[in-house]
């Protein structure tokens, strides 16, 4: 018999949602058949057979979740499937070999803690899983727990105006007892609508999906992170007449060139010379870890959510190439089809919400990186040069970064070398490698 | 059932009233909860009336009756001649033990007001159960209800159980004599502690198992252990070996045996044990008139909280998948009543232990070293024979050692197993250190007493960090791939 656990197909993902289930108790199948489909941080995953035999016994069901390590079904291994096979055989086998004592779910991965910290984290509807422990080993102790929850209220109410709880993750519904008024919505089912005389008509919809994942992310983000948001205005008459002049070129190769591949190029640029930007914290052992890499994140609008397809190596790549692989991520993107090679090992994320509008923003950084920089609405402004009012084409830009690691002076200055490429790119051109 | 009935309103009925069932009745009592108990036999189920403590009594005696042969080496002189066994006897004394543990469990239910009605139970819809009290039949509509009816040997058709010559565990602890002749079909825990206890007492018997190894749930290093012990008790054991036929006549039984190794064979015993498995009850419960899903071999899946696919209806203990121990169910019963209740518990630990009282007991938490290399750690382990503690040789008990399995990176504790005399007490300390998440530092820097027995954990520990002092270390502590 084999075991099929849910493997961390992601990079330290501890949990997911079982999408589909492909095959049924007694269903023969062959190595690498397709089983399940998982939802994990972001992507979708199918997961497929381990061994050619028999489906035993399948544990889970659609709109699950489980955590990474968890049983997800039975295999016999090596044998085919015959209707008679499914029953116990007549001759004395041991039926006792297929139960082992030892626990199937000893996943190393979950978090240390004491029963007694564990049953506190679930008196406070708190994932434990999501607190730092700052115990030996890194235990979670019961003043970490306090503190997460502090943190968890401050910053509630800011980010999620509708609930201070609604942004924890809760614990399963099946922890509310029939005839109590259910704090949690079932992670899977339609919506429902209730009416009481005091809130008017709500609809309830279960929080699952990607749209769970991306609150779930945002919250251990803000949890984490001391935000700070600086905003400043640059000057694109430059680059548009630049991007005017280049693009026949790119439309002769069929390449749809957008501004967004020059604001990588800058930014890549600025990022090596102020590497605490293109950084991350290791919060278990308190290091900086400085990367030598650029992987630049690009936060995509798609049908199912926000999602952040990562162009790897982009100081190695050229404004067309760029281009093309900006255009190539977004349709994959929205088609649904990235996998998890191409949303995860970002180190920096651009956030370009310019075409939709908006002048500024706070946006949030993606853990585990340090900043992030939002583009706003390109617009003709009046702006004073030279002693004169003149018109010109403007655009905002915010850059929240972690306070922890990035102070105010930094972050400007590096705002200020983005500026000053963009707005004269014969600098930009210079600059690149 | 009567027309215009009248149901008995609770807030929870439990069906059955083992250590799963009982335990949650209690809790769900503690916790205020009006609570009906449905027990069809007594109360304790298999564990107290027909398991854990009839054989555990049986294991003890015989221990003791076995003991007597190796008193003289101690100095201690018996009378001039041969001790003997008088099983009726022993019958009555186990009975005592358990009668007492019977209105002890009795006496908390009554304390606690749950109210325990003696019948059979079935589900009418999913708010209502009947339950068949002898001419009566009685209704209880209820917001939950907890499933506990637990399990019972599995036995294969052409085995038919006849309480005379083929016996299940439960006839061979009703007794009245010690066989001559044994066979036990299948060498997992049941079978190999009932078959060492009756070898102790005097019979002659023949261990016949499907698999390469005997106890074929633990790691082979640990049952090797208990195999020696058991040729040194005379028993025969068959590994790799099928039982193809049996049949009853002139007062005994033939079995027909096939392995690859001897082809076929037949064996004659006065008594033939089959302990192969069990399976859950689950099929006379109506649980299709409530949609309880079970799987294809009737356990019924259920979250770590207990509840199934139903989120008013739970189900513990060995009707659920996973092994059928009395630990497992009372921590599920005891969740389980919690939950309902509204308080935020789980079973959410991976951690299990496991206890066989074998020659020698072998006990064990977390995982192997195979397991967790499997898992992915990179693993130290280290192991502390029984023979270099000073207790255990005070006791004339010095085979068997303890183990420690640690992740190499972290030093964190993955898996405590031990072998040898009182393994089943000593566990008690695996288990709460893999529960406190300790790495093996804290073990071996924690004192142990001197002289006991607990000291093979902390030199076992100590080993794994290449500073044991009462065995040679050797220079590299085994390190995996």
């Amino acid at each position: 018999m084999v075991e099929f656990k849910l493997p961390d197909v992601g990079e330290g993902m501890h949990e997911g949602e079982i999408v589909k289930v492909l095959v049924r108790t007694g269903e023969s199948v062959q190595q690498d058949q397709p089983l399940l489909e998982v939802q994990t941080d972001k992507v979708n995953a199918e997961l497929s057979a381990p061994v050619t035999g028999i489906i035993r016994e399948i544990f889970i069901s659609e709109g699950e979740t489980v955590e990474v390590g968890t049983t997800l079904l039975v295999i016999d291994a090596g044998t085919e499937a015959k209707a008679e096979e499914t029953k116990l055989p007549e001759k004395v086998v041991n039926p006792d070999k297929t139960v082992n004592f030892a626990p199937a779910r000893a996943d190393h991965r979950r978090s240390l803690a004491t029963p007694y910290v564990r049953q506190l984290a679930r008196e406070m509807k708190l994932d434990i899983e999501l607190v730092t422990g700052t115990g030996a080993a890194g235990r979670v102790t019961e003043e970490d727990l306090r503190q997460f929850a502090n943190r968890l209220q401050k910053s509630a109410p800011a980010k999620f105006p509708t609930s201070a709880t609604g942004n924890e993750r809760q614990l399963e519904e099946s922890t509310v007892p029939i005839g109590t008024e259910p704090v949690v919505q079932p992670k899977t089912g339609t919506a429902t609508r209730a009416a009481t005389s005091s809130q008017g008509d709500i609809e309830r919809l279960p929080l699952k999906g990607i749209r769970k994942k991306i609150a779930e992310h945002m919250v251990k983000s803000v949890t984490i992170i001391p935000h700070v948001t600086s905003v400043d205005e640059l000057e694109m008459d430059q680059l548009r007449a630049l991007r005017e002049k280049i693009k026949p070129h790119a439309d002769k190769r069929n390449i749809k060139l957008t501004f967004l591949p020059f604001f990588i190029k800058a930014l890549v640029i600025a990022l090596k010379e102020f590497p605490t930007l293109n950084a991350s914290i290791d919060e278990r052992t308190n290091e900086i870890l400085l990367k030598r890499f650029y992987h630049i994140g690009i936060a995509t609008d798609t049908p199912e959510g926000l999602i952040v397809p990562v162009i790897k190596d982009a100081d190695h790549k050229s404004i067309f190439q760029l281009a093309e692989e900006i255009d190539q991520l977004a349709r994959l993107a929205r088609e649904g089809k990235l996998t998890m090679e191409h949303i995860t090992g970002g180190t920096f994320t651009i956030s370009n919400v310019g075409p939709i509008g908006g002048l500024q923003a706070t946006p949030i950084i993606n853990h585990p990186e340090v900043a992030i920089i939002s583009l706003h609405k390109m617009e003709k402004r009046w702006v004073v040069r030279e002693d004169e009012g003149v018109i010109r084409w403007m655009m905002n830009l915010s850059l929240s970064f972690d306070h922890r690691l990035i102070d105010g002076v930094t972050a400007v200055r590096f705002t200020n070398r983005i500026k000053e490429l963009l707005e004269d790119p014969n600098l930009l051109f210079a600059e690149m490698v | 059932m009567v027309v215009g009935e009248v149901a008995v309103e609770t807030d929870v009925v439990v069906i059955g009233g083992g250590p799963g069932g009982y335990a949650a009745a209690i809790r769900l009592g503690q916790l205020e909860k009006s609570v009906v108990l449905i027990e069809k036999e007594v109360l304790g189920g298999v564990c107290l009336n027909r398991g854990c403590i009839p054989s555990k009594a049986l294991i003890h005696t015989a221990g003791e009756y076995h003991k007597l042969s190796s008193l003289n080496k101690l100095g201690i002189q018996l009378p001039t001649g041969k001790a003997t066994f008088h099983m009726p006897s022993w019958q009555t004394w186990k009975s005592s033990v358990v009668d007492q543990l019977n209105k002890g469990v009795d006496y908390l239910c009554q304390a606690n007001n749950v109210t325990v009605v003696k019948g059979k139970a079935t589900f009418l819809s999913s708010d209502r159960i009947g339950v068949e009290t002898g001419n009566d039949f009685e209704t209880y509509k209820f917001k939950q209800a907890i499933i506990a009816t637990g399990s019972r040997p599995y036995i294969p058709s052409f085995l038919k159980t006849d309480g005379e010559y083929i016996l299940d565990s439960t006839d061979m602890l009703a007794l009245d004599e010690v066989p001559e002749t044994l066979a036990i079909i299948g060498g997992g825990y049941i079978g190999m502690e009932l078959g060492m206890a009756f070898a102790k007492l005097g019979s002659q018997v023949t261990i016949i198992e499907a698999t390469e190894h005997i106890l074929p749930q633990t790691a082979a290093h640990l049952s090797q252990e208990v195999l020696k012990q058991a040729k040194q008790l005379g028993m025969t054991v068959k590994i790799a070996t099928k039982v193809e036929q049996a049949e009853v006549a002139n007062g005994s039984v033939t079995l027909v045996c096939t392995s690859e190794k001897n082809g076929s064979e037949s064996i004659t015993v006065h008594k033939t044990l089959v302990t192969i498995g069990r399976v859950p009850n689950t099929g006379e419960l109506g649980l299709a008139q409530v949609g309880v899903e079970m799987d294809e071999r009737g356990y019924i899946p259920v979250t770590s909280t207990g509840s199934t696919n139903k989120s008013h209806i739970y189900a513990i203990g060995d009707v659920t998948p996973g092994p059928a121990l009395a630990h497992r169910a009372t921590k599920q019963g005891i969740v389980a009543a919690e939950v309902i209740a509204g308080l935020p518990s789980s079973v959410d630990s991976p951690y299990v232990p496991y206890v066989i009282f074998t020659e020698p007991q072998i006990a064990g938490v977390g995982m192997t070293r195979e397991e967790a290399e499997l898992q992915g750690h990179k693993v130290k382990a280290a192991v502390f024979p029984y023979r270099a503690n000073g207790r255990a040789l005070a006791m004339d008990e010095g085979e068997g050692f303890a183990e420690v399995i640690v992740d190499q990176e972290s030093h964190l504790l993955l898996g405590m197993h031990v072998v040898g005399a009182d393994a089943s007490n000593l566990i008690g300390e695996g288990v709460l250190a893999l529960e406190l998440a300790a790495r093996v530092e804290d073990v071996a820097l924690t004192m142990h007493p001197h002289p006991t027995l607990s000291e093979v954990w902390l030199e076992a520990a100590e080993a794994v960090l290449g500073h044991a002092i009462h065995v040679v270390n050797k220079s590299k502590v085994a390190v995996s791939k």
